[in-house]
Formats: C-alpha cells, structure tokens, sequence
C-alpha cells in the first residue's frame, strides 16, 4: 500500500497516533540540531585561527581525549568517584529531606523547630559552608558528599512540605473512616498523595548534587571529575579542561533523563501519565 | 419517629476559627436523631453547615459543644463503623479500583482469600466487575463514584455518611446513580445520613428531610417523605410533586438568606 493510500484509509485514530509520532520524532531531531550548531561552531571557531588551541582546543581533540580517557580507564574511576559521591549525597539528601518534610507538614513541634532553621538556610550560598565542612570533615568522601546533602536537602524539605499539606483532608479523613491510623497515614497515604510535588523536587535536588560535587572535588582536589578538571588545568592542559566539561555535560544529562524516567515508572497511575500530554 | 436511635445529635453547636480572621458560627444548637436503618437527608443553602454536621458524626471534627452519641457512645475520632462517601470521591488515585476496596478490608486484619472475596463481592454490586485493574484517573466521574462507595461499604459500617455523593456527576449519571443508591440501600439497609441541597433529589432518595436554615445553620423543620419507591411511577406522580414543591418552599427563604449575606 502506499504512502497515500495508506493515509487516506486510515482511521482518525491512528491518523493521531502516526501524527504523534512524527511530532515525538522531529521533537528529538529538533534537540539534536541546536548542539550540533554549537559543535559545528566550536569546532570551525578553533580551526579558523580566531582562537588559539590552548584557549579553545577544537571539539575533535576534546572528544579524542576523552576517548583516551575512557580507555586509560582514567575516565571511569573520575566519573565512579563523582556518580558515587553525588548520588550517595543526593540519597541521603532525598530519604532525610522527604522524612523530614513530612515530619514538618504533619507534627506541630518539628515544623516549630525546623521551619526558622530552614527558612534561614535555604537561600543561604551553602557552597560558602565549604571551608567549614573541610575543617571539620576533612577533604574525603564523607566532607564531600555532607556538603552535597547539605545543599541538595533543602529543595526536597520544602517541595515535601508543600506537597504534604497539599492532601486532600478528604483523603485523609477517608482512610482514617476505613480503619488507619494517625501514624498509618503518613506512610500509606500522605507519602503516595505527595509523591508528584516530592519528585519534582528530587529532580531539583539531583542537578544540584552533582553540580555542587563537581565544584567542590575542584575545591578539595583528590579523584572525581572536578578532581582531575582542576588537575588538568594546573598542568595548562586545556583539552584535559574541556574534556572534563563534556563529560560532567553527558553524565548531568544522563542522571536527568534517568530520573525523569523514574518519575513516569513511579506515577503509572498519575493523571499527568494516564493523559497525552501536547508539552 | 425512628423506632430506634442510632445517632443522636445532642444541642450542638459549632464555630470555626480561621486563622486571623473572625470566628465563623457554622452550626447552632443543632438536635436530630436518627434512627437505625434509616435514610434521612440534610438538606439546606450552601454554607449552611450541613457538611459540618456530617464531619461531627463521621468524628472528622470535633464536637465541643454539645454532644453526638452513635449507638450510645460519644463519638471520639472516626471510625470504620461510619463510613463516608465525599463529593469528590476521595479515593486513593495511586491504587487501583481493587486495591482502594480492598484497604479498608486490610486495615480490618481479614485473611487474605476473604479480602479479596469481599472486595470482589462490593466491586460486582456496584456495577463494576471487570474495571478492578483500573485506576481512578482512567474512570468518568459516575464510575469513580461507584468505587469509592463500593470502598465504603465493603467494610460494613452501620452508618453511611455521604457528603453530596452525587453533587459532581452530571444530571444522567447523577438520576442513575440515586436509583442505584436506593437499591443498595435496600439490600443492605444502613443508617443513611445524606447531605444534599437538591430538593428533588432529598426527596427521592430520604426517607426524612432535615431541612436546614442559612448560617449559623440550626435545623429548621424535618419533613417526612415515605413513598413507596418501588414505583417507577413516583416521579411525575401527584403526591410526589407536592412534596417536591413543599420542601422547596421551606429552603428557598433560606437559599435567598444565604446568597444575601454572602455565605461562601
């Protein structure tokens, strides 16, 4: 049959799917075009002379190093050291954040101690705290990651806050009738109902961890992504430099699409994933 | 008269106290009871507390004027004796249609065969065997309504307590689901408290009709309405439309009180 015919035949349902799909597949092409320009640019830029090597060392070269590094095995111990300790902060910034914000929306006297200390710290510059946390911590794993919870904690506390005391009182009120208990409800109800809003500020806290990681391995030195940027630098090895850059880029990307992925997984049953979405 | 009080309602008053804002008198020296196995609605304007009362009886709020006894016991906190069905639906948009009746009966400790035999056994009286896998949000507003009351009454509570169940279907689906409410009922005959500020609809469904003043909301006649309701003829029949007519006329002065001071 062909491409026509097969357009004519088709139902209006499917017509919409086929549409759908098209628009899915010019959204991704769409993506692609806009960092292929900036590529293109980046690389005609440093070929040209405009730039020398050393300011700007072309893409290619940046690329090759990173395929060096990736064979050196270099590449996957900066970038385990990095995935490590960001994940292992945004966890614990995750579970602590998530506890404690549910805490704070459902218990009078935690929210009455919490509230003026995280009213004050959330615009707080945490990354000021750094000097503090090295003298106190050291300049290993446990520092490092302390001050990626420390700064990736808040926007949990307060999406989880917000979404905690966003529940319906119906909701509550129903599954109290049907037999739970006061502490039943945190866990079997509050939790699920303000699962969207906590998500949304994990996928806050998560970029945050990272970003926060990378600055401060740059700060603290030793392995890790930031680490090595920061040696690289020392020595004026400028495709080391940027080769850091593309790889924190690619990792930072994954780590997003990963959890919004999640996010779908978990919200199965959520309007946002049971309706097409035109976004 | 009843011939046996389930719940009583003892002069209760209720006022609610917004944050920096002057108290509101939601209820005023309210006294009503309410027989075993019977259906009676509260009906009045919006604003006028009707649902306040309910979330007295249901325990949601607390009473602390006055006193409200069900089965003789001061009603301290909800419990699966008082089940609700609330405008809204209220059910949980995480679990399935299954999995909503079956909480209840989890929270009640029954083995596990039994649960899912009972929840199956609600699920098919309300009409909606083969959408167990379902979740909330795949359901019209009709179908999430039969979930939520089918979670309500697989637990077997005595009392039912429904907060204008059908206030958010459309005005099909809303006739459908009174016919059917009724043929529950008389299966399973509960003690029914319903609130309502649809005559019509107080009227067809209530055995009594409490009709309720504008705010501060206190119980201003209780009308009797026992028909036979087995008759498809009921509607358009004489008697029926009096009645109609009758109640009307008692909330339309309260209606218009309450639009004029502007109860919200």
């Amino acid at each position: 049959m062909s491409e026509i015919e097969t357009r004519f035949l088709a139902p209006p349902a499917a017509t919409g799917i086929r549409l759908d799909l098209t628009g899915a597949v010019t959204r991704r092409a769409g993506a692609i075009v806009p960092l292929l320009a900036v590529i293109v640019a980046w690389e005609a830029a440093s070929r040209s002379g405009i730039v020398t090597p050393f300011l700007l060392p072309p893409i290619s070269a940046v690329l090759g190093r990173v395929w060096e590094d990736a064979i050196s095995g270099e590449l996957a111990l900066n970038l385990g050291q990095t995935l490590f300790r960001s994940l292992a902060g945004f966890a614990i910034a995750g579970a602590g954040g998530v506890a404690l914000g549910i805490l704070m929306a459902r218990r009078r006297w935690v929210r009455w101690f919490f509230d003026p200390i995280v009213s004050v710290g959330f615009p707080m510059p945490k990354i000021a705290f750094l000097p503090i946390f090295m003298l106190w911590l050291g300049l290993y794993d446990v520092s490092k990651i302390s001050m990626a919870v420390f700064n990736a904690i808040f926007p949990v506390i307060t999406a989880t806050i917000a979404a905690a005391e966003g529940v319906d009182r119906p909701l509550l009120w129903s599954a109290r009738s049907l037999g739970a208990s006061e502490r039943q409800l945190l866990r079997e109800i509050i939790l699920p109902a303000a699962l969207p809003q906590i998500l949304t500020g994990l996928q806050v806290a998560l970029p945050i961890s990272m970003i926060v990681m990378i600055v401060t391995e740059m700060m603290m030195g030793g392995q890790g992504l930031g680490g090595a940027m920061i040696a690289a630098s020392r020595f004026a090895d400028s495709p080391g430099v940027f080769a850091g850059i593309v790889e924190i880029a690619v990792a930072g990307l994954c780590l997003v699409k990963g959890i919004a992925l999640l996010r779908g997984r978990l919200l199965a049953w959520h309007q946002e994933t049971q309706e097409p979405t035109t976004v | 008269m009843p011939d046996a009080a389930h719940i009583v309602i003892d002069r209760v008053s209720h006022e609610y106290r917004p944050a920096r804002r002057r108290p509101v008198l939601a209820l005023d020296d309210v006294s009503l009871a309410v027989g075993e196995r019977e259906f009676l609605a509260l009906l009045g304007p919006s604003g006028c507390g009707k649902s306040t009362l309910l979330y007295l009886v249901g325990g949601f709020l607390p009473v602390e004027q006055g006193a409200i006894r069900v089965e003789g016991r001061a009603v301290d906190g909800p419990g699966p004796d008082r089940g609700i069905v609330f405008q809204h639906f209220a059910l949980f948009p995480w679990k399935t249609v299954m999995q909503n009746v079956l909480y209840g009966l989890e929270k009640k400790g029954l083995p596990r065969e039994e649960r899912l035999r009972v929840a199956r056994e609600f699920i098919e009286l309300v009409g909606l065997a083969g959408f167990e896998d379902s979740y909330p949000a795949q359901l019209s507003g009709g179908m999430k309504q039969r979930a939520a009351i089918a979670r309500t009454l697989a637990i077997d509570p005595s009392i039912l307590l429904m907060d204008e169940p059908f206030g958010a279907l459309d005005a099909q689906t809303r006739s459908l689901m009174q016919a059917e409410l009724l043929r529950i009922w008389q299966r399973s005959r509960k003690t029914v408290i319903f609130v309502t500020h649809d005559v019509q609809e107080a009227v067809f469904l209530a055995e009594r009709i409490a009709v309720m003043s504008a705010r501060p909301g206190h119980i201003k006649e209780i009308v009797e309405a026992r028909f036979d309701r087995a008759n498809p003829e009921l509607l358009r029949s004489r008697q029926f439309v009096e009645m109609v007519d009758h109640v009307w006329n008692l909330v339309r002065g309260e209606a218009i009180l309450a639009e004029r001071s502007g109860a919200a």
